[in-house]
């Protein structure tokens, strides 16, 4: 047994190539690839997850019925000043795009992308129902709303957050070493204990929140089921639970600036704040980009917490996107329209995935 | 600058408590008696010192709990994905950075197309496609989806390429084959890499809610993550709250021993994903 | 070495499997991992269950019951999971109102060739029971309990606002004198008068529903939503006037009202039958608030006697056979022996002969609450119930926790229900 494997075959470097690509291809195929076509497949189709099950012909093909149920309505009109404030941003940011292009600023392909996701911006939200129409599911909206909202709020609380907490860590010290491990250590617990965890620091009754509160003479807020604040309770815990890593990524970034900068920086009294304004903050442009993006396709596909904290409520404001998939499929059988749904969330990760490649490669240029 | 630099530790130590202080409300609640607890849970300086104090939770668990089950699942889980996707992103990643061979460009564009797919957007077909095999309920079930994730190719693709041409062009003169170049010399240099893929893929896998929520419906094969949630319940009230958070703390003890023994390993480890990634 | 080890285990699994029956039970109810196998000693839903299980996989022989998980919120999700990957549970838990859905997909047994052999007599079962388990002619799970939303009363807030005549609660029979007794008890001890979890599970729902029952309306006819109609709103608005008149607090969930009960902040919780052992053990402890407490059936606001009520049942799914099926149903036959020991959860029992038991009547509280089985209702069946509950729970938090017209959310709650029952 032994003595044959000692025997040096010579191979070409296709059949290494061959040999080593075999398992990742494999498994890519078999679990990602299939599975995604399979998810448009039944996405054409009126799909119950139990009827199925028992008979395998109970499924029928509706083409895209499914997409039109989810995302469409009757009698959907459409105006430019349906929504103002997200039609301005848009409208204001196809205008920009311009500008800059022809003040030379950025690269034709950073103006397209850019000028592409305003446009989007503009053209959505003026969708609206019209006079006796309706949206055939008037909870899908709504939904990617809200996963918007906490996607808007939480990315730029995470990245500021460890932004600010790695400036100040930024030094090889004992003290700076123990602040970091503290700061990192809510990273790797699971979000069943992030929540159990701060569902009841947020209990008006029991919650250490409300315990202070009425400490100092306050009134309780009723975090979780009061709609002002719920999701706002999901956006601190997932900040208090996700900052670590960005924090690293951050020192690791900071780590790379050259200590003559900072040097010479001095020369020019730029020390602490205008230090980190004038010289950290430019030269992490690129992990800024980095973490940002991680953080967006992270907190997208968010579930756990509101699934577990608020379970979507109240009254469906906390109701994210994945949690919407998830009950469709599992809650209502209705693995057809689950699966659109999916396909949506796939949309909307690609697109935003190329606009950042898009911008990174002229970053690289 | 030495003065400044005392009162910025000092400063720290108040966003630091903060930071620390939901995580030592929970060890502090999981050493009060539920009784106490039923009625209050600020008894001494608003809960954060057990005073009164009980190991009784603890002793509960140990003598009763799933919580130590659960918890070899989630470790045998994270290790067997962690395990697998090491072997499966080294070498593709090897192979795509640093040798010839046809549809070279394809496929490495394929793989770089999936990173674009989220695995949200998956898990209803592979609910389905498992259901059919009969794969549901058991630990490959756990793992084998989430070894399919081309990131960590992308990881690896792009280490190997920062890797001198010259290493590898002295043993080929050497007469080594291209597998032994691998083995013995790229994975070694490959070690800082590995490392940094193996601990995200391992807190990942820890982490990890959806997948094993709709996959695992015996109790088995949960993860510490999916049992944690079947015993938070609102309606449970023989459990009290004193026993639930005793569960946490025995859930989240090892990982975060373990993180603080390899600390070290961690921050370094992120320090080349950062820069790479 | 090596083969013969795993030569060993193979053999010993084998020779257990032979001995020993694995059967699978999944339920709800919460978890209680030391529920011991006395089933008179045990206090709860969840211990009482666990030690009719552990009692079961004791006494049975040549059966272990494995018990899966306990989870609530996921429970749903996670059987029809298991039933479309294959693996069902042997036996499990489920409400009568899912009977539709199960039942009609055929994924649930028609057990009734089964009974007898199993020495089930369903001839005992009251004909409630009977009816709550029977679907198109067939016998489709073994009846546990009738459970239904009762008023919880802390006697000395009720007593302090001169709402006590006789030992008995004085309850209101308008809307109009609920916000009266409220405003008494208000006035009295500055306590709320009313809790129940409006904000996350749909206790609240089951309130208007029962208010709406009580003016002889029902949310949906046949095929066409009802919800947007004077009943509905009638209904809401007797809750909403207690929350406007700052003498309820629509914001506390299940454990937050359940708490302020216990600390006797609240006169009134409106919750299930399934805590009245829990609550009278709790105000027999001296460290809780709650000393007096007693149970009251639904009161009448409006017209008729009503108030939400639904079944656990145990079912056992079609694709079981031979063995497994008959072990299965011992175990089934187990839980409905133990029939009085379920009871003591304060739920009322199915079997004719344990409602007519002196032990049955003889349980705390049991008393208090006998109009309640004759008052019991539910929505029409439906294969969606679920997610009409669901719709009607957002639209209700719509209207108390973010203040949204109650016309609108009734016509919303209308549009959807009415969509999900087109579908």
């Amino acid at each position: 047994m032994t003595g044959q494997t000692r025997q040096k075959r010579r191979i070409t470097q296709g059949q290494a190539a061959f040999v080593l690509l075999l398992p990742f291809l494999a498994t890519y195929a078999l679990f990602l690839v299939y599975p995604f076509l399979r998810g448009i497949w039944i996405s054409l189709h009126d799909w119950n997850l139990l009827a199925v099950a028992f008979n395998p012909d109970a499924k029928e093909f509706v083409g895209l019925r499914n997409y039109e149920r989810v995302m469409w309505g009757r009698n959907i009109e459409w105006g430019a000043v349906a929504s103002p404030l997200l039609q301005g941003i848009g409208a204001a940011g196809v205008a920009l795009s311009v500008f800059l292009r022809r003040a030379g600023r950025v690269s034709k392909v950073t103006a397209i992308a850019l000028g592409l996701a305003s446009a989007l911006l503009f053209v959505l939200p003026g969708f609206h129902p019209g006079e006796g129409g309706r949206w055939y599911d008037r909870r899908f909206w709504p939904t990617v709303g809200n996963t918007l909202v906490f996607v808007g709020w939480t990315v730029p609380g995470v990245t500021v957050a460890a932004l600010l907490i790695a400036a100040a860590l930024n030094r090889e010290t004992r003290a700076m070493s123990v602040y970091r491990t503290l700061f990192f250590l809510s990273q790797i617990l699971s979000v069943t204990v992030v929540t159990l965890i701060w569902q009841i620091m947020f209990s008006p009754r029991q919650g250490l929140i409300a315990n202070v509160t009425e400490a100092f003479g306050g009134s309780p807020i009723v975090w979780l089921t009061d709609e002002r604040f719920a999701m706002a309770a999901i956006v601190i815990t997932t900040i208090w639970w996700s900052l670590g890593i960005a924090m690293i990524l951050f020192l690791a970034g900071m780590q790379d600036i050259s200590k003559d900068l900072y040097e010479a920086g001095a020369l020019d009294n730029a020390t602490g704040a205008r230090a980190f304004w004038y010289i950290t903050l430019p030269n992490l442009k690129r992990t800024i980009t980095l973490v940002i993006v991680l953080q967006v396709i992270l907190q997208f596909q968010v579930f756990g917490q509101a699934h577990l904290m608020t379970q979507g409520g109240p009254n469906d404001t906390t109701q994210v996107l994945v949690r919407y998939i998830y009950q469709t499929a599992f809650r209502d059988s209705e693995l057809g329209r689950a699966s659109a749904m999916a396909v949506f969330l796939f949309v909307i990760m690609g697109g935003f995935s190329i606009l950042q490649f898009v911008l990174g490669r002229e970053d690289d240029q | 600058m030495n003065r400044s630099y005392k009162w910025l530790v000092m400063a720290l130590a108040i966003p630091a408590f903060l930071w620390l202080v939901p995580t030592l409300w929970m060890v502090s609640l999981s050493f009060q008696p539920n009784e106490v607890l039923a009625r209050t849970t600020s008894t001494t300086f608003f809960g954060l010192i057990p005073i009164p104090f009980t190991a009784e939770n603890y002793a509960a668990l140990f003598a009763f709990g799933q919580t130590p089950m659960w918890f070899l699942n989630s470790l045998i889980v994270a290790a067997g994905m962690t395990l697998g996707v090491l072997i499966v992103s080294t070498t593709a990643g090897y192979a795509l950075a640093r040798l010839e061979f046809p549809f070279k460009r394809a496929i490495t564009i394929l793989c770089l197309v999936g990173l674009m797919v989220p695995e949200q957007a998956v898990f209803i077909p592979l609910y389905t496609m498992f259901a059919d095999l009969g794969w549901h309920n058991s630990y490959h079930a756990l793992i084998l989806p989430r070894m399919a994730v081309p990131i960590g190719v992308f990881l690896m693709l792009q280490f190997f390429k920062a890797i001198p041409k010259d290493i590898e062009e002295a043993a080929r003169l050497d007469g080594v084959g291209w597998l032994q170049i691998f083995w013995y010399v790229m994975l070694p240099l490959a070690r800082p890499a590995m490392m940094t893929l193996a601990i995200l893929t391992f807190l990942y896998a820890w982490n990890d809610y959806l997948w094993p929520l709709v996959s695992a419906q015996r109790q088995e094969f949960f993860t510490i993550t999916l049992g944690l949630a079947s015993i938070q319940s609102n309606f449970a009230q023989s459990e009290g709250l004193g026993r639930v958070m005793a569960s946490g703390v025995i859930a989240s003890l090892p990982v975060v021993v373990m993180f603080l023994i390899f600390q070290r390993y961690v921050v370094q480890a992120m320090t080349v994903g950062g820069t790479k990634g | 070495m090596k083969h013969l080890i795993i030569g060993a285990a193979v053999a010993a699994t084998v020779a257990t499997g032979a001995t020993a029956q694995e059967v699978t039970l999944g339920r709800f109810f919460g978890a209680c991992e030391d529920a011991g196998t006395d089933t008179k000693a045990s206090v709860g839903e969840a211990c009482i269950i666990q030690s009719i299980i552990n009692a079961a996989d004791a006494e049975l022989d040549g059966i272990t019951v494995t018990t899966l998980p306990t989870d609530w919120g996921n429970y749903y999700d996670q059987i029809k999971a298991a039933y479309a990957g294959g693996t069902p549970p042997d036996v499990h838990v489920m409400h009568r109102h899912r009977v539709p859905e199960f039942a009609g997909l055929g994924a649930i047994a028609d057990i009734s060739g089964d009974l007898e052999a199993a020495g089930i007599d369903p001839s005992d079962w009251s004909e409630n029971a009977l009816a709550a388990v029977s679907y198109e002619g067939g016998i489709y799970g073994v009846p546990m309990d009738f459970h239904a939303n009762l008023w919880h009363v802390n006697m000395d807030l009720m007593a302090a606002a001169g709402l006590v005549e006789d030992g008995k609660p004085v309850l209101p029979t308008s809307p109009e004198e609920l916000l009266q007794h409220a405003q008494m008890v208000k006035d009295a001890t500055g306590q709320d008068y009313l809790a129940a979890d409006f904000a996350q599970f749909p206790i609240g729902v089951r309130l208007v529903l029962a208010l709406m029952w009580q003016q002889n309306a029902n949310i949906f006819d046949g095929d066409t939503a009802t919800i947007n109609n004077d009943a509905a709103a009638n209904a809401v608005t007797a809750m909403t006037q207690l929350f406007d008149a700052g003498l309820a607090n629509p914001q506390l969930n299940y454990a937050d009202s359940q708490q302020a009960f216990l600390n006797g902040e609240a006169a009134i919780l409106v919750n299930g039958t399934w805590v009245v052992d829990f609550y009278t053990a709790e105000a027999a402890k001296e460290e809780v608030a709650l000393d007096n407490y007693y149970v009251a059936d639904f009161p009448t606001l409006f017209d008729t006697g009503a108030t939400w009520a639904d079944s656990h049942m145990w079912a056992i799914p079609a694709s079981l056979d031979g063995d497994q099926r008959a072990a299965a149903m011992k175990v089934l036959a187990f839980i409905n022996d133990h029939n009085i020991d379920w009871a003591r959860t304060g739920h009322m029992a199915v079997r004719t002969s344990v409602l007519e038991s002196a032990e049955y009547a003889g349980l705390p509280h049991r008393d208090e609450y006998t109009g309640t089985a004759a008052i019991a209702r539910d929505t029409p069946p439906s294969e969606r119930y679920g997610a009409i509950q669901d719709v009607l729970n957002r639209e209700l938090q719509a209207i108390w926790l973010t203040g949204k017209d109650v016309t609108a959310a009734l016509a919303d709650a209308e549009a959807e229900v009415q969509d999900l029952l087109d579908r």
